[in-house]
């Protein structure tokens, strides 16, 4: 703070608004982190806390009777195990497979030779405007025999046109000299695709592609409309099936021993959910938070 | 060789067919996921509730004209849906779309980099967390035995006794539209930064110069700088408008609030899906999409009168 002033009074001189204003600035955006802070500090604190004393009440800065049993209840849950298992997997195939398939039809529709470009523009885009709804792509998924099966995370959003007008932008930008070069080389598109155009549009992949990431991580609508079998369910909606639970756990269906669940509640497991599913977006945030902002640029809008 | 680099090539040949292969990709998909959906559409004008078999739900019901929608209408819960989806839709519009933007211009003014990529830091995190986890937050905070939210409201007198927030219908709309806020302003700032950041400085000088303060510079130089990205953002979220929330709205809905939570999407899932009236669901999901169209165009329709930019 002192050398901010330092810095600013040869500048020019400051009238009182401006100070208190600056004050009042600093205030705001200090007391605003504190609030998105705190929530999480209490969910951390209520589950390190004993569950029976939590349900008192009270708990809201330091645990008052500290325990590790939410956590281990949590960690010999086998279905928090198998939702994080269906998540990585359907992140790591729903990414790789999304990014391919966008990538191909911008890429097509990028070229100006493409045959028919205003249509499939218009086969697009009409998409975005109007949609069937929620019953009919119901009926549709069922009748593909999607309902209940892994795939049914995948297929379905493989293809975005929102993501693909984005990356349609980033490829008309690339200069057309290479491409012509191989073309005059007898290159296929394919392979102008694969070896000249992906390699170069590693900032538009990375952008859209952790776009993909972050929706495939953190969505369960699908798994609520599409899917009944508990063995599929992913992270999220395994956890929002814990966090609706009013019924304390119990040791009848578990290795622990029965003390550790003396010290336990529904509620108090359930912060130690919660907080056990964020861990793996805290270790990649500085990750996400350089690439995201960075990609506000590349995906800027007007397609 | 010459012929070959001109950009518009006459006959076809085998890099042609290979384009309009990669192209089709997206008809075929669409054909499947968006415009087989459309098709179905007409089940909304069909007898077709509890018929499991989706050939003869479509193909062997009866034609019954509007009779789903007019059910819709006479539903005792129609009027109470449609408020929920178009009012609570609105309202917090209302509030999160400038909330980002008052943001960025207040952050704007933070001269300390360090503090400000501190904050930055902080308030981008929850945009990263899920509906399910940050609603779980927001419940454990606000839940009357232990969290502390309305204790704290107790004693700023904002409530007169401690009740349990989330089973009032009467705080619901109150519930989406703060957690919406606080989820996402700090990273709804970032688009406005970066627009703030692309505007020519020289213009701040020469206000300098005239003698401008800050809230006049804020008010003459930043605001019309950033007015078409907001335009280009309204739009874009006025198209969503319907379609937002509802992982949101799931979270933080239970039986007790329902008078205030249920929302098209809630009800269609609620018939559609768990009941098996096809039909019935698909007419309210047809009404919907609808009106969201009808915003998409009117929205653009405006914007295009007004400032002479549109997004379609």
């Amino acid at each position: 703070m002192t050398d901010e002033k330092k810095l600013k009074k040869p500048r020019s001189k400051r009238s009182f608004r401006a100070n208190w204003f600056t004050w009042l600035n600093t205030i705001f955006f200090i007391l605003f982190s504190l609030m998105t802070l705190y929530p999480i500090w209490y969910v951390i604190v209520g589950s390190f806390n004993n569950g029976v004393d939590y349900t008192a009440g009270g708990v809201w800065l330091w645990p008052r009777e500290f325990t590790l049993d939410n956590y281990r209840v949590v960690v010999n849950d086998l279905r928090i195990w198998r939702g994080f298992g269906i998540t990585i997997a359907r992140t790591l195939v729903g990414t790789v497979l999304s990014l391919l398939f966008v990538a191909i039809v911008a890429y097509a529709m990028s070229r100006r030779e493409l045959k028919g470009r205003k249509i499939f523009y218009y086969i697009n885009i009409f998409t975005m405007f109007f949609g069937g709804g929620l019953i009919p792509t119901f009926l549709v998924i069922k009748w593909l025999g999607l309902l209940d099966s892994f795939w049914v995370y995948i297929i379905p959003g493989i293809y975005s046109v929102y993501n693909m007008i984005i990356m349609r932008s980033f490829f008309s930008s690339i200069p057309s000299d290479l491409r012509e070069a191989a073309y005059v080389d007898g290159a296929g598109e394919y392979r102008i695709f694969f070896q000249i155009y992906l390699p170069l549009s590693t900032p538009v992949l990375a952008t859209v592609g952790l776009w993909i990431i972050v929706g495939h991580w953190n969505t369960y609508i699908d798994a609520m409309y599409y899917v009944t079998n508990q063995d599929l369910f992913p992270l999220q909606y395994v956890l929002m099936r814990i966090i609706n639970e009013t019924s304390t756990p119990s040791s009848s269906t578990s290795s622990l021993p029965p003390m550790v669940f003396e010290n336990v509640s529904a509620k108090t497991v359930s912060l130690a959910a919660i907080i056990i599913s964020i861990l793996p977006i805290l270790c990649v945030y500085p990750f996400l938070q350089k690439f995201f902002t960075k990609g506000v640029t590349v995906g800027s809008l007007k397609g | 060789m010459k012929g070959a680099k001109t950009k518009k090539r006459k006959k076809w040949e085998k890099n042609d067919w290979q384009l309009l292969s990669m192209a089709s990709l997206s008809v075929i998909f669409l054909a499947m996921f968006a415009y087989l959906p459309m098709f179905g559409l007409i089940l909304a004008f069909k007898d077709g509730d509890g018929v499991l078999n989706i050939n003869n739900a479509i193909f062997n019901s009866k034609w019954v004209g509007f009779d789903n929608f007019l059910e819709f209408m006479r539903d005792k819960e129609f009027t109470n849906v449609l408020w929920n989806t178009l009012g609570l839709n609105l309202i917090s519009l209302i509030f999160t779309f400038p909330a980002p933007i008052i943001f960025a211009l207040l952050i704007n003014e933070i001269r300390s980099r360090k503090f400000k990529t501190t904050v930055q830091t902080i308030t981008f995190f929850p945009q990263f967390l899920s509906w399910v986890i940050y609603g779980g937050i927001v419940l454990a905070l606000i839940n009357m035995d232990t969290g502390v939210l309305s204790k704290i409201l107790v004693k700023l007198h904002l409530i007169s006794s401690e009740t349990d927030i989330i089973a009032e219908p009467k705080y619901f709309w109150a519930i989406v539209i703060l957690t919406n806020i606080f989820k996402g302003v700090g990273w709804g700032s970032v688009i406005y930064l970066a627009a703030i950041c692309g505007l020519d400085s020289a213009l701040y000088e020469a206000a300098e110069l005239d003698g401008a303060n800050r809230f006049q510079k804020m008010w003459h130089i930043t605001l019309p700088g950033i007015l078409p990205t907001v335009i280009v953002y309204l739009l874009l979220s006025i198209s969503g408008l319907l379609n937002n929330g509802v992982e949101q709205i799931f979270v933080f809905q239970n039986q007790l609030n329902l008078s205030a939570s249920e929302v098209i999407d809630t009800f269609v899932l609620k018939y559609g899906i768990r009941n098996n009236m096809y039909s019935y669901a698909t007419a309210i999901g047809f009404f919907k999409s609808v009106i969201a169209l009808v915003l998409i165009l009117g929205s653009n329709f405006i914007a295009k009168k007004i400032t002479g930019e549109g997004i379609i």
